[in-house]
C-alpha cells in the first residue's frame, strides 16, 4: 500500500521533472496537464483498495470453498454411513439380522444377572424376585423397557430368550 | 441466517416448487416478506442467484463425486454395498437442486456459463461412474468388460442426470423417497445382469423397499 503511494509521488516528481525539462513556455499547460495527470495518478490507490478488497474477499471465497470441499469429501463418508443405517431400518431383517440382535439380548442378560448376584451378595436376606426387580432396575433405561417387556411375555426366563 | 442466504434457500425451495421459469424475483420477495428492493441489493436479478446457486451446487456435487475417483468407496467384499449407498448420496444431493433437471434445455440455453459447468459435471458424474465400476471389476464383484463396462457407465450417467426430469414428465411430484430409491433402483437394475448372486440380495432388499414405499405412499 505505502509503496505503491510512494511509486505514485515517485511519478508525480517525475512529471514535474519533465514540466520543467519541457521548458517555461509550455509550463502554463503543462502544469494543467500535470495536475489531471497527478489526480489520475491519484487514482490507482482507491482502485487498489479495491482490487486489494476484492482481492481478498476472493480469497475468502476461495479458502471457503476448499474448506466446503474438504467437508463435502469427509461427508461422503460419513452420509454413505447415513443412508446405510437408513437402508438397514427399511430393508426386511435378515437372519443376520436377528443373530446379531440374539447376541445382544444374550450379553445384556448376563449383565443383569452379573448385577443381580452381586446385589444378592450385598443384600442375601432379599428375596429372590424383588433382588430381579432390583437388578433391573439398575440396567441404563432403554434397555430396562426392553428387558421388563421380555419379562412381561416370559416371566422367569432371563437367559434363553 | 443472512438475508443473502435467506434468498438463495428460498430461491431454491420456490424454483423446486414452481419450476425456475414461473418464479420471478417478485415472488421471492414476497416469499421472504422482503420488499423487491431489498433484494435487488443483494442480487441483481434471478440469473445472479441462477448462477450462484448453480455454482454452489457444482461445488457440493463435484466435490461429491470426487470421493469414489480418488478413493476406492470399498476397498474388501464386505464393503459393497457401500458403493450403492454413495448412490443414494448423489442421487440426494441432485434432489436439493432439482430445478435445473426439471428445466434442464432451457437453463443451458440462457446460460452458456452454466452450460460448460454442467458439461464439467457431467464428464465428472462418468468418471465417478467409471472408477466405482472399475473398481467393481477389479474386485472381481461385477464381470462386465471394455465395451460393455464403458456402455454400462453411460448409460448409468445417462439414467443419473436426467432421472429426475422422466421421473417427473411420468409421474408429476412423487415423494421424494421414492424417486430417489427408484432412482437408484434403476441404476442398479443396470448393474443387476453383472453381479453374481451374492451381491444381487442387495438389489433384491432395494426391490422390497421399493413395493413397500408405493405401498405407504399409495
Amino acid at each position: 500500500m505505502s509503496d505503491e503511494k510512494s511509486k505514485v509521488t515517485d511519478k508525480a516528481s517525475e512529471i514535474a521533472k519533465n514540466i520543467w525539462l519541457a521548458g517555461v513556455g509550455a509550463y502554463g499547460k503543462a502544469v494543467d496537464e500535470a495536475q489531471g495527470r497527478l489526480e489520475r495518478a491519484m487514482e490507482p490507490p482507491k482502485l487498489f483498495r479495491d482490487l486489494v478488497k476484492a482481492g481478498s474477499a476472493l480469497e475468502e471465497d476461495a479458502r471457503g470453498a476448499l474448506e466446503a470441499s474438504a467437508a463435502a469429501k469427509t461427508s461422503v463418508e460419513q452420509r454413505i454411513n447415513r443412508v446405510r443405517e437408513n437402508f438397514h431400518m427399511q430393508r426386511p431383517a435378515r437372519i443376520e439380522d436377528i443373530a446379531a440382535l440374539q447376541k445382544k439380548v444374550e450379553q445384556l442378560s448376563r449383565k443383569v444377572d452379573k448385577l443381580a448376584r452381586a446385589l444378592a451378595e450385598k443384600t442375601p436376606a432379599e428375596k429372590t424376585p424383588g433382588r430381579r426387580r432390583a437388578a433391573v432396575a439398575k440396567v441404563p433405561s432403554r434397555k430396562t423397557a426392553a428387558k421388563t417387556s421380555r419379562k412381561k411375555t416370559k416371566p422367569g426366563r432371563g437367559k434363553n430368550t | 441466517m443472512k438475508t443473502r442466504d435467506r434468498i438463495l434457500e428460498t430461491s431454491l425451495a420456490l424454483f423446486n416448487a414452481e419450476g425456475e421459469a414461473h418464479t420471478t424475483t417478485i415472488d421471492i420477495a414476497n416469499e421472504m416478506d422482503i420488499s423487491p428492493g431489498n433484494l435487488y441489493y443483494h442480487f441483481k436479478g434471478k440469473d445472479q442467484i441462477i448462477a450462484e446457486l448453480f455454482q454452489q451446487y457444482e461445488l457440493a456435487l463435484g466435490s461429491t463425486l470426487t470421493a469414489p475417483i480418488e478413493q476406492p468407496l470399498s476397498a474388501g467384499k464386505g464393503q459393497v454395498e457401500n458403493n450403492w449407498y454413495y448412490l443414494y448420496v448423489v442421487m440426494e444431493e441432485m434432489y436439493q437442486y432439482r430445478f435445473l433437471y426439471y428445466n434442464l434445455d432451457d437453463i443451458l440455453q440462457r446460460y452458456p456459463d452454466i452450460r460448460k459447468s454442467f458439461k464439467r459435471l457431467i464428464q465428472l458424474k462418468r468418471a465417478s461412474l467409471f472408477a466405482i465400476c472399475q473398481n467393481l471389476l477389479q474386485q472381481e464383484i461385477i464381470a462386465a468388460r471394455d465395451q460393455q463396462l464403458l456402455g454400462l457407465v453411460d448409460n448409468m450417467t445417462l439414467t443419473l442426470t436426467f432421472w429426475f426430469n422422466y421421473d417427473q414428465l411420468l409421474h408429476d411430484n412423487r415423494a421424494p423417497e421414492v424417486t430417489i430409491h427408484q432412482g437408484v433402483l434403476q441404476l442398479l437394475t443396470m448393474v443387476a445382469p453383472y453381479l453374481g448372486d451374492n451381491e444381487l440380495s442387495f438389489y433384491r432388499d432395494c426391490e422390497t423397499i421399493y413395493t413397500n414405499l408405493l405401498q405407504d405412499v399409495g
